[in-house]
């Protein structure tokens, strides 16, 4: 047979969903490992038939209703990733079971909201120039981002945008989006990025050497319109 | 983004796991704890990937590791015996704890503990709970694959009795020894090996101390006299080194009055302190509660369940080298097993008496199981906070000082006393980085990554040939840090002061301090009293009142997560 190490783990799915097909046969309700099997079969033998991608994924999802399952197992079916061997070749399919469970182990109770916390913050509008789609993330310095934005770049100096970390703005070209900024924290040492400032920020001629790198290097700059 | 999409993800629990002041309800277990603290600032935290700020110049300094560290855990929900139960992050550098707190690059971002810099390796730890690697200090590895068992139970230091399928409960042979301690260094695992202290002179005694033992083992099935517990604890006063005691069953030279004569007050680690592993017959539980007895139990009694006494006279015939068929070895056997003292153990782990969990792997116990039983047990006595809204979040009843307690059971407890806490059982700046990376959904059941030294050495794989790492079929087993010369690099051997000619494949730490240490020393423990058993083992008590529990019909961590 010449099977590889990923054809003998199939193997190891397959005994498991036979054993976990019989457990459900004889009425029991499924566990975590058990039902995970079954769906992973599912998945692999509706390629096997000849199905195609999306078919593969409704196999895996009806393999098992809610009640074929103990209590809180559904909720840990989530993210199921599975390779098949379709007609086009082996692909990944990743099943998201829809859990019904309103407990469940492991899960996170939240009865107290977040406080949301204020920053002062310098408003600005930015116009993207270019005819490409721009996003800008949460910890960029401002001041360095893509020369076809076009903004008041002196009021950037030192700032990120007023976002929550990991997020980002979208700048759709030839749109003026208005956005928040605040000031870098900690010891305020901005090095790196497109090598404008490369030190501390809060140096006498700092901005002002930063705005003639800026203008050398033909960043758009000033309120745009 | 708009506004709402934006609030929504900073306040998403699959994006950032647990926040300060959340509920999280461990396994299927009745535990439920509240995050006590997070190391984040809310909206600037410390994320890896496309779009994050773990980027040069923002989240990293581009400095070398040795200004920062080598391997940062992000972010993660960490349960230590210790330091409590908050979110943060861990520094790793040279294998050992170099900072914990919040994560980032000072430059940028206030109040960093953690500096990671642009070459720093990350494991995002949002949604996964970390804690010390457990120490398993009761372990017979008759087999290699209990190397196995143990790393994929997050299970990452042992005190071993044998290396092979013969009677050892101790070896004492420098022969044996030396190939002992070469052999264990194929796993990224931390080994002791404790020398057969059955022994009325001391030269046997001697012989296993050059050759590099923890400790000492005495066991009645080679001699468990008052003779040799005075010869062993007279040459571990001399030598620093632990003694762990496997009592006399049959009180066939002295009960246990005659026994605690011998220990006179010394150190010594009481094994299977309930007494179905064995030792006196039927009151060998009252050596807890002492303050010069370490006590532990092995993982067969825990979490007290209807089937564990059938169980037990079974697995003591069969490992104890009795006969079913002869009528006196099955009555002595019947002798050992006791409901009511197996119910008596678990409510003295409860309430901070017996300080130690352990397997008594292959030998009456599962070495992938301690994790398992021991929060299966501080289940057992919860009830389910109430998170439905009806009771304000500051009065809700939760499990923190439980789950602290019990995780030191595991963790650090078994370190102190054996002697091994200047190296490992909790998550401290210093400490060596074994740790253990737990789903919330499977905390203690099964782990998803095991950290030996800095390194991922145990954890799920998945199929090797394809597109992610996380493909079915998952399986725990090896990971890197378990290959090549790399598993010898990563484990410890655990030895004593006075030994010599030892090999260098492995680094050589001397245990410590284990002939000071009591049981009132113990974290989150330390309960002093009397326990008394009657005389037919049906009744007892702790300072006069009665202790039991009822035996569980399900126990949690087991029916949701194991084929």
């Amino acid at each position: 047979m010449e099977l590889t190490p990923s054809e003998q783990d199939r193997l190891l799915l397959f005994s498991a969903g036979q054993l976990a097909k019989s457990r459900l046969e004889r009425g029991l309700k499924l566990n975590k490992p058990e039902a995970v099997a079954i769906i992973s079969n599912a998945v692999i033998e509706a390629a096997r038939d000849g199905a195609s991608h999306s078919e593969a994924i409704t196999a895996g999802l009806s393999a098992l209703k809610n009640e074929d399952l103990l209590p809180g197992v559904s909720a840990m079916l989530n993210g199921i990733a599975v390779e098949a061997v379709f007609n086009d070749g082996r692909r990944l399919v990743v099943i998201n079971f829809k859990s019904t469970d309103s407990d469940y182990p492991g899960k996170v109770t939240r009865l107290t909201p977040f406080p949301v916390i204020e920053k002062d913050s310098t408003k600005i509008k930015v116009k993207n120039e270019s005819n490409l789609p721009i996003s800008v993330t949460s910890h960029m310095h401002f001041m360095e981002v893509n020369p076809k934005l076009r903004f008041k770049r002196e009021l950037a100096y030192g700032m990120r945008l007023n976002i929550p970390s990991g997020t980002h703005i979208d700048f759709p070209p030839n749109v003026i989006v208005d956005v928040e900024l605040i000031p870098i924290e900690g010891d305020r040492v901005v090095i790196g990025f497109a090598g404008i400032v490369d030190g501390n920020l809060d140096t006498p001629d700092g901005l002002s050497k930063a705005l003639e790198k800026l203008k050398h290097f033909g960043y758009l700059t000033g309120e745009p319109s | 983004m708009k506004p709402e999409e934006l609030r929504a993800a900073q306040e998403d629990i699959s994006v950032h796991g647990a926040r300060a002041g959340d509920f999280v309800r461990l396994g299927d277990t009745n535990l439920v704890i509240r995050v006590e603290k997070d190391d984040r600032e809310f909206g600037s935290e410390f994320q890896m990937g496309f779009g994050k700020s773990a980027r040069d110049g923002m989240g990293l300094k581009s400095v070398n590791t040795s200004q920062s560290c080598d391997l940062v855990i992000t972010n993660v929900l960490l349960i230590d015996a210790i330091a409590g139960i908050k979110v943060t992050s861990i520094g790793i550098r040279d294998g050992r704890i170099s900072a914990i707190g919040r994560p980032g690059n000072p430059d940028t971002m206030n109040n960093i503990d953690v500096v990671v810099g642009s070459g720093t390796l990350v494991i995002p730890g949002e949604g996964l709970i970390v804690t010390a690697g457990g120490i398993d200090t009761h372990v017979h590895a008759l087999s290699p694959r209990v190397c196995d068992a143990a790393l994929s139970s997050g299970v990452t230091t042992i005190i071993a009795q044998e290396f092979g399928p013969f009677w050892g409960v101790g070896v004492s042979s420098a022969w044996a020894l030396k190939h002992g301690f070469e052999m264990f260094s194929a796993w990224p695992i931390n080994v002791g090996i404790l020398g057969r202290a059955s022994s009325s002179t001391k030269p046997p005694l001697q012989e296993a101390l050059s050759a590099g033992i923890c400790g000492l083992k005495i066991h009645e099935d080679t001699g468990a006299h008052p003779r040799t517990i005075d010869t062993a604890l007279s040459f571990a006063e001399e030598h620093d080194i632990a003694v762990a005691l496997h009592t006399d069953g049959l009180n066939e030279m002295v009960d246990i009055n005659g026994t605690l004569s011998a220990i006179a007050g010394r150190a010594v680690h009481a094994f299977h302190v309930e007494g179905c592993g064995g030792g006196h017959a039927p009151n060998v539980l009252q050596l807890a509660g002492r303050d010069h007895i370490l006590a532990s139990s092995t993982n067969p009694t825990l979490a007290y369940g209807i089937n564990a006494a059938d169980e037990h006279l079974a697995m003591i015939i069969s490992a104890h080298g009795m006969n079913a068929d002869l009528p006196s070895d099955v009555a002595l056997a019947k002798n050992r097993v006791r409901n009511a003292t197996m119910a008596a153990e678990n409510r003295l782990h409860d309430l901070g008496v017996i300080p130690v969990t352990s397997s008594d792997a292959l030998g009456m116990g599962r070495a992938d199981d301690t994790w398992r039983k021991t929060f299966a047990m501080a289940s057992m006595f919860s009830d389910r906070a109430i998170l439905d809204g009806t009771v304000a979040p500051a009065e809700v009843q939760i499990s923190n000082e439980r789950v602290l307690r019990h995780i030191a059971k595991i963790t650090i407890n078994p370190a102190l006393v054996h002697g091994l806490a200047g190296e490992v059982g909790s998550v401290q700046v210093g400490l060596v980085a074994d740790l253990a990376l737990w789903r919330y959904s499977d905390f203690a059941s099964k782990p998803q990554l095991v950290i030996k030294s800095g390194i991922p050495a145990w954890g799920v794989v998945g199929d090797p040939g394809a597109t992610v790492k996380d493909a079915q079929p998952l399986l725990i087993g090896p990971q890197f840090g378990a290959y090549g010369a790399t598993a010898a690099d990563l484990g410890i051997n655990f030895i004593n002061k006075s030994a010599s000619n030892l090999s260098a494949r492995r680094k050589n730490v001397a245990v410590a301090n284990t002939r000071s240490v009591r049981s009132s020393q113990m974290i989150n423990h330390g309960v002093l009293g009397e326990v008394e058993i009657s005389a037919k083992g049906d009744v007892v008590t702790f300072n006069g009142e009665l202790v039991s529990s009822e035996p569980l019909k399900n126990s949690s961590l087991t029916r949701l997560y194991l084929i």
